[in-house]
């Protein structure tokens, strides 16, 4: 599982960005001086773009975790931890 | 120490004690109501601004000093003395030593906070938590800002004392059979962030008597009219303050890493790089200070310097992220109110850091720089990841500092209703700040998404008001007539504790 | 512990490292462009004091509180205070830059289409900061 993060994360760098990088060069026209504020906005919704998407995978896998290693899961079980109480404490 | 409650003792033991347990009782109920205090100061701030014009507060010099006020108080006089509280509980006991490595010391350390925080609270000043200069020169009228400096001179010295108590307690004190590996990750936090405490704070305490100077009107560090340099104070100041936030969020990490495992049943994923990512904190924590300061003048290249020890910050904090949910992996989660604010906290701190990097992207700074999107920003890491992280941990420590169990229900609509109330002012602002509302505004004009974006914000500020009247009337409740904790295993969940129940009761003094 | 792998980890934590150089680089780039002033700029001096703003134009013209500007032409702003910090914003053009005493700040623009901005003050100047705003009017080019 925690391979597939690994992999949404390199997706993410190797494909959604250039490809929204693509789309925003599209929008820039040659203009006399530059607009500050197409440099300056784009720059934010693509940071937010990727702060918004690695956001999903860490909230998501939080969610996940949550959900699925509750104690009142039904397929919870005890951690080998908890036979021997090794888990913290004092040594 | 623990179950005052049962063995009831006479208050002046207590107060004139030097035990650890005692003294960290004592940050532990300061904090506590310096939270409330500064939490009704936002709710008084929130409640102006849910409308444009001047409402509840008279006049724009009430509202300035209100915020100036808030801001000190909440990092001051809770944040600091609730991670001190906790420090003092747990780190003698988790090094196996019989106290503090110098008690008096300790006990000074806690007592000079009172006349700080006073010195504060009856001066009232106006000019901002941070105190700029010229403003704070030749504008900040009368005792109030004096006032401010001397008691944040006093809780400074204080800081640095505690910090060294911390350090040598620490290194010095160990049971000799332990290693520094065998440390647990909380004594770990207070020995990192004790450490920036030393190398940061005396920067702030020269740039203040510098400033103090400046108001008597005796030198010019900072006064331009005397061939000062504004800027100067700045650098000064974020060099102390900028790792200062590390000081803040550092022992709130170490929090986490006791109760997650804990409820978690499983120990931590990897202590080597819960240490590491600690010390790489501390290290680059002194590397990002002016990133506060883009707007102010500053070339290209100190901003790409800055921006780039900025970045440096954010594998270390990933990689406490990673920790986190490498251990509740596979383990058997038990939902008791601590874990909930811990879990609460690591999602937060996740919003926090993904804004602190659109911060610190420098082109950015024209859109976000001193708008409501920092104060959103600021807030989601001191109120969502450490004072998360913090109540949690006081919710976690509650059975053994009184003997009694705290009420689970409440605990958890605490909770619930402080983190859907997070949620709603702390994004909305961040919403404010793109719509550029700048902040430290008494009244704002009428521009129909701000006096929404300001409501909204408000309602949410209500509902965490709301759930801390919850808190304090569980935490008294409770301490009183709660039902009795087994003292060995509060929160059934089978294992050895880390709980200092067994620490010698001190009744000598 | 050590009876795990620890690759996961190192993987994660190079991706947050490839990532922030990614952040630091665009950044870089926006930074650098938005930095260069074109050379034909038009100066304009702000001054900034508790609690208003004064403009003056390199033609010598001064104005208070509202600053007239024509579409289609580079401004450069040159921003000094009188007596205390404050920042010179026009949010809606994205222009932003701290007045410090002593200094002379500078940050350009260029607006494009004719209309009304508001400006603001950003940061914290005392009493009035509140209402320590003032209007930009980008008008049609002249010629």
């Amino acid at each position: 599982m925690r391979n597939l993060l690994g992999l949404f994360l390199v997706l993410a760098i190797l494909v959604v960005i250039p490809s929204v990088d693509h789309v925003f060069a599209q929008a820039d026209e040659p203009a006399k001086y530059i607009d500050r504020r197409v440099l300056i906005w784009n720059l934010f919704f693509k940071l937010m773009t990727v702060a918004f998407t690695v956001g999903a995978v860490v909230s998501g896998t939080l969610i996940w975790i949550v959900w699925r290693f509750r104690e009142t899961h039904p397929q919870a079980k005890p951690t080998e931890y908890e036979k021997s109480d090794t888990w913290g404490g004092p040594a | 120490m623990t179950l005052e409650l049962q063995k009831p003792r006479p208050i002046w033991q207590i107060m004139f004690s030097t035990h650890h347990t005692d003294i960290g009782l004592l940050y532990l109920i300061l904090s506590i109501a310096f939270l409330f205090l500064g939490g009704v100061l936002a709710l008084i701030i929130r409640a102006e601004l849910f409308f444009p014009g001047p409402q509840i507060i008279a006049d724009s010099m009430t509202f300035n000093r209100i915020f100036t006020v808030h801001g000190t108080t909440l990092i001051f006089l809770f944040i600091l003395p609730s991670a001190s509280a906790v420090g003092n509980y747990f780190v003698p006991i988790m090094i196996r030593y019989k106290d503090m490595a110098y008690p008096k010391l300790n006990a000074i350390a806690f007592w000079m906070i009172p006349p700080g925080g006073a010195l504060v609270w009856l001066g009232f000043a106006d000019f901002t938590w941070y105190a700029t200069p010229p403003y704070s020169i030749i504008s900040a009228p009368g005792p109030a800002a004096d006032m401010w400096i001397f008691g944040l001179k006093i809780l400074g010295i204080s800081s640095v004392l505690g910090a060294i108590n911390f350090i040598v307690t620490i290194m010095k004190c160990k049971h000799p059979d332990m290693s520094m590996g065998q440390i647990p990750l909380l004594a770990w936090s207070f020995l990192v962030s004790s450490m920036i405490i030393v190398v940061a704070i005396p920067t702030f305490a020269a740039a203040l008597l510098m400033l103090l100077t400046d108001r008597l009107g005796v030198s010019g560090f900072f006064n331009p009219a005397m061939g000062g340099d504004p800027i100067a104070y700045q650098h000064l100041f974020w060099f102390t303050f900028h790792p200062e936030v590390y000081v803040l969020v550092i022992p709130a990490i170490g929090m986490m890493y006791e109760i997650i495992p804990r409820f978690s049943r499983k120990p931590i994923f990897s202590k080597s790089s819960g240490i590491f990512a600690f010390v790489l904190l501390a290290v680059v924590s002194f590397s990002s200070w002016a990133h506060h300061m883009y707007a102010s003048g500053m070339s290209f290249t100190e901003k790409t310097v800055f921006m780039v020890g900025t970045l440096a910050a954010v594998p270390a904090s990933g990689m406490h992220v990673f920790n986190f949910i490498a251990t509740m992996w596979n383990g058997r989660i038990k939902f008791l109110t601590p874990m909930m604010w811990s879990i609460g906290g690591i999602a937060l701190f996740f919003s926090a850091g993904a804004g602190g990097v659109a911060n610190a992207a420098m082109p950015l700074d024209f859109t976000t720089h001193d708008t409501y999107w920092v104060v959103g920003h600021f807030h989601l890491f001191v109120m969502g990841t450490i004072a998360f992280g913090t109540i949690g941990f006081i919710y976690y420590m509650f059975p053994y500092v009184t003997g009694r169990m705290y009420n689970e229900t409440m605990g958890k609509v605490h909770f619930i209703l402080s983190f859907i109330g997070a949620i709603l002012v702390f994004f909305t602002q961040h919403m404010l700040g793109l719509l550029g509302m700048p902040r430290r505004i008494f009244d704002y004009p009428e521009i129909p998404s701000w006096i929404i974006g300001n409501q909204i914000a408000s309602v949410g500020a209500m509902i965490i008001g709301v759930s801390m009247v919850i808190f304090l009337y569980n935490l008294i409740y409770s301490s009183a007539k709660g039902k009795p904790a087994d003292i060995h295993d509060p929160f059934g969940l089978g294992g050895t504790y880390y709980y200092p129940f067994e620490a010698k009761t001190p009744h000598h003094n | 512990m050590g009876h795990h792998s620890n690759w996961p980890e190192w993987l994660y934590v190079g991706v947050i490292i490839a990532l922030m150089v990614w952040v630091g680089a665009e950044a870089w780039n926006v930074e650098r462009l938005v930095e260069h002033v074109p050379a034909d700029a038009e100066v304009i001096i702000v001054t900034a004091q508790q609690w208003f703003w004064s403009f003056e134009h390199e033609d010598g013209t001064k104005e208070i509180g509202t600053l007239h500007v024509e579409a289609g032409k580079a401004y450069k702003f040159e921003i000094i205070s009188k007596d205390v910090n404050h920042s010179f914003n026009i949010h809606d053009y994205v222009v932003l830059m701290d007045a410090v005493p002593g200094r002379v700040n500078t940050v350009w623009f260029a607006p494009d289409k004719a209309g009304e901005h508001d400006i603001q003050c950003r940061e914290y100047c005392g009493l009035l900061h509140y209402n320590m705003r003032g209007k930009l009017i980008v008008e049609e080019p002249s010629r």
